[in-house]
C-alpha cells in the first residue's frame, strides 16, 4: 500500500511538472497529438495522396487517430521512464526507497495523459458521425492496459541499462522514430509487399493499431490466437524488465 | 523491554572502479550474467553492530572513515556488498543539508514527498502539516521553492519533519549545527524528549561534546573498520589519543617558528582535549606551560569565555605583577587557581595565551572546554554575591489567602 501511495505521489508531481508555468496547462496534452494528426493527415491524404487499404470508408483520419494516441502513450513513456533514474539520482542517493516506483510514475503518467487524450478523440470522432462501434470501446481499454505492461516492462530494462550506458537516451529519439514507422500507425499491414508482412508479427507494437482499429471500426482485426500471443507476450516482456531491473537495482548507486 | 532495532552483521561496501564508458558496458554485461564485478575498492569492511530500542550510538571517525557510508547502509539508500542490515523499525534521517529535498519545488511540496516516502497517506500528511509548518517557522518561506531557502532554513524544515514523523530510529549528524540558536534550543529539547520518550539515536559527530552528551555507546570507524566500540568515553578517549598521537608530530614543526608557542594546558590535572566538569563554587586549577623560543620571559594572559566566545574574565600575570615560572632555558610555566568558581552551569572555554615580555603582541592560543554543572535555577552566567534586604516569612501564603 506504501508503495501505490508512493506512485500515485509520483504521478501527481510529473503531472504537475509537465505543465508548471505554462499558460494552457493540460491542454497541451491534447493539442499537441491533434497538431500532430493534422499535419500527419494533411501531409498524407492532400500531398501524397495516400491509398491505404482498409481505410477507405472511415477515412484516413480516424484510422490514423486511432493509432497515433496509443503510440505516444507508449513512445512519451518509454522515453520519459528512461531517463527517470538518472533524472532523481539526486532523490535515490539520499533517501532509501523502492525505485521501480519512479519508473512505473513516469509510464502511467504519459498513458493517463494520453489515455484522456485517446478517450476524447474517440467521442470527437463518434459525434463528427465516423462509424465507431461504442461497445469495442471497453475492448481498445483492455488492449491499453495490455500496451501499458508492454511499455512498463520495455521501459524497467531501458532505465537500467541507461544508468549504466548513457547512450541509449541519446539514441532513443531515432530508435523510437524507426519503431514507429515499422509499425502499422501510418498505414495498414495489408499495403506493404507480401514478403514483408509477416516480419511486422515480430514488432510487439503491431497488434495494437490492428486491434484498436478491429475493435472499433471492424477493419481487419488480429485472431484470437494473435490476440493471446499479444498477451503473452507482453506479460513476458514485463516479467523479464521486473527481473533484469530488480538484478540491477542494487547496484545503480554504483554508476549514478 | 529491551529489543533490538538495528543489527548488522559483517557489513562491508565496496564501489566498482569504472574510469571509462567500456567499463560500464563491461559491469553491466557481468551484472546481468550474474558476476560479481571484480575491480572494486572497498570502503567498509566487516563492520558490526547492533543497537537497541532506547540506545543512542554516536559514530566518531576521520573524514573518509566510512561514517556516511555506515549511516546509507543503515537507511537502505546503499545495498551493502558484504554483509546484512536489519532495522526493525520505521527510520527517520537528517543527514547532509536538504538531502531528499527537490530544490524547484515549495516547502509544502516537499513536505508530501517526504511524506510519502515515509510511507504516510494523503490524510496522515494533511493532518501533521500543520505541526510540521510550526515547528520550522520559516513563515512565507514555506511556500517558496527549496532553492531560495538559507542552509538554516533547509534545515529548520528537514528537522520539522523528521520530528513530526517520530521515526523509531533517528540517524543525524551535526547539520544541526547550521541552525540560530533558537532552533538549536528546539531541537535539543525535542531530542531530550524523544530520547526520555524511548526514541533510538545514532548520531555522527566530530564534537566529541555532543556524543559524550548523547550517546552512551560509540564506534570509532578507522578506514572503513571498526578501531574501537563501547562504552562513549572510553571510545572517545580513544579517538582523541590517538588524533593526539597523529598531530603531535606536525605541531612543533609548524609552531616553533612562534617566538612564544603553548606547550600544554592542564585543568585540575587534566590534559585531554576532552571538556572538563565541575560543579558551581568548585575549585579550578589551571597549569599551562609556554615555549620561548629566545628564552625571554613571556606575560601569560588566561580567560574564560562562553562557548560562543563572549568573554566573561581575563586576567594576565602582568597586570597581577606576577610572573610565570621558568622551567628550564626556554619552558616557562604559569599557575593559577580560580577558588569557588561563579560560574552559573553550562559550557565555556578556558584560554590561555602567550604575549611578548612586554605584554603588547599576543602569540599563540591553548584552550580547553569546562562544562559546570549544577542544579541552580538562577539566571545569567555568573553567581554575583548578594544580600537580599529584610524578608517577610511566609508572605506566599497571605498573598494567597488575600484573593
Amino acid at each position: 500500500m506504501p508503495v501505490l501511495r508512493l506512485a500515485l505521489h509520483f504521478i501527481r508531481r510529473d503531472l504537475r511538472n509537465r505543465y508548471l508555468g505554462s499558460f494552457s496547462g493540460g491542454l497541451w496534452a491534447l493539442l499537441q497529438p491533434l497538431a500532430q494528426l493534422a499535419v500527419y493527415s494533411f501531409v498524407f491524404v492532400y500531398v501524397f495522396k495516400a491509398k491505404v487499404p482498409g481505410s477507405d470508408a472511415p477515412g484516413y483520419v480516424p484510422f490514423l487517430a486511432l493509432a497515433l494516441w496509443p503510440w505516444n502513450a507508449f513512445a512519451e513513456g518509454l522515453s520519459r521512464a528512461t531517463t527517470a533514474i538518472q533524472d532523481n539520482a539526486a532523490l535515490i542517493q539520499k533517501v532509501a526507497m523502492p525505485r521501480e516506483v519512479l519508473i512505473f510514475a513516469a509510464v502511467a503518467a504519459s498513458f493517463l495523459v494520453q489515455g484522456i487524450g485517446f478517450l476524447a478523440i474517440i467521442v470527437a470522432l463518434f459525434a463528427f458521425g465516423v462509424p465507431i462501434d461504442p461497445f469495442g470501446i471497453p475492448l481498445v481499454a483492455l488492449a491499453y492496459v495490455q500496451l501499458f505492461a508492454l511499455a512498463l516492462g520495455i521501459a524497467f530494462v531501458f532505465a537500467a541499462v541507461q544508468v549504466f550506458v548513457r547512450d541509449l537516451s541519446a539514441a532513443l529519439p531515432q530508435l523510437l522514430m524507426i519503431w514507429m514507422f515499422a509499425s502499422p500507425v501510418f498505414y495498414a499491414r495489408e499495403s506493404l509487399p507480401e514478403a514483408y508482412r509477416s516480419w511486422m508479427a515480430l514488432n510487439p507494437f503491431t497488434h495494437y493499431p490492428e486491434f484498436i482499429r478491429g475493435a472499433l471500426l471492424h477493419t481487419p482485426a488480429p485472431s484470437l490466437a494473435g490476440d493471446a500471443i499479444a498477451l503473452a507476450s507482453s506479460l513476458a516482456v514485463l516479467a523479464i524488465g521486473w527481473v533484469v531491473f530488480r538484478r540491477l537495482d542494487p547496484h545503480f548507486e554504483n554508476f549514478l | 523491554m529491551s529489543s533490538v532495532l538495528v543489527e548488522a552483521r559483517g557489513l562491508g561496501k565496496s564501489y566498482p572502479l569504472v574510469f571509462r564508458a567500456r567499463d560500464r558496458l563491461r559491469a553491466l554485461w557481468r551484472l546481468l550474467v550474474g558476476h560479481r564485478d571484480a575491480d572494486s575498492i572497498a570502503v567498509l569492511r566487516d563492520v558490526s553492530l547492533r543497537v537497541e530500542r532506547g540506545q543512542s550510538l554516536g559514530l566518531i571517525g576521520e573524514n573518509g572513515a566510512g561514517k556516511s557510508t555506515l549511516l546509507k547502509l543503515l537507511t537502505g539508500v546503499l545495498t551493502p556488498s558484504a554483509g546484512s542490515v536489519k532495522v526493525d523499525g520505521r527510520v527517520g534521517a537528517l543527514l547532509e543539508l536538504g538531502a531528499g529535498f527537490h530544490p524547484d519545488y515549495s516547502g509544502r511540496d516537499n513536505i508530501a514527498l517526504s511524506a510519502a516516502l515515509y510511507g504516510l497517506s494523503a490524510e496522515e500528511t494533511r493532518a501533521k502539516l500543520p505541526e510540521i509548518v510550526a515547528f520550522a517557522d520559516i513563515g512565507r518561506y514555506i511556500d517558496e521553492p527549496v532553492k531560495h531557502y538559507s542552509s538554516g532554513m533547509t534545515v529548520r524544515l528537514g528537522f520539522a519533519i523528521v520530528a513530526a514523523l517520530k521515526p523509531d530510529l533517528l540517524i543525524t549528524d551535526e547539520v544541526l549545527a547550521v541552525g540560530d540558536e533558537a532552533f538549536q534550543k528546539k531541537c535539543v529539547r525535542w531530542m531530550e524528549e524523544y530520547l526520555s520518550g524511548g526514541g533510538t539515536l545514532i548520531l555522527v559527530s566530530h564534537s566529541m561534546y555532543h556524543v559524550q552528551k548523547l550517546c552512551r555507546q560509540a564506534i570509532w570507524l578507522r578506514a572503513g573498520q571498526v578501531a574501537a566500540s563501547g562504552d562513549v568515553f572510553a571510545v572517545t578517549q580513544a579517538y582523541l589519543a590517538y588524533q593526539e598521537s597523529k598531530s603531535a608530530p606536525s605541531t612543533p614543526a609548524s609552531a616553533q617558528n612562534l617566538e612564544f608557542h603553548m606547550l600544554d594546558l592542564a585543568i585540575n590535572g587534566s590534559t585531554t582535549d576532552v571538556p572538563v566538569q565541575v560543579e558551581t563554587g568548585d575549585a579550578v586549577h589551571v597549569r599551562a606551560r609556554v615555549r620561548s623560543r629566545e628564552g625571554r620571559p613571556p606575560v601569560m594572559l588566561v580567560g574564560i569565555a562562553r562557548m560562543d566566545g563572549t568573554p566573561i574574565y581575563g586576567v594576565s600575570t602582568e597586570m597581577d605583577g606576577v610572573f610565570p615560572v621558568r622551567e628550564n632555558t626556554d619552558v616557562f610555566a604559569l599557575d593559577i587557581e580560580f577558588d569557588r568558581l561563579p560560574l552559573l552551569p553550562g559550557a565555556y572555554v578556558i584560554k590561555v595565551h602567550p604575549l611578548d615580555s612586554e605584554g603588547v603582541r599576543l602569540f599563540d592560543t591553548i584552550e580547553r572546554g569546562l562544562t559546570v554543572r549544577g542544579a541552580s535555577r538562577e539566571f545569567g552566567m555568573v553567581r554575583l554575591a548578594h544580600n537580599w534586604g529584610k524578608s517577610d516569612e511566609g508572605a506566599m501564603d497571605r498573598k494567597v489567602t488575600g484573593q
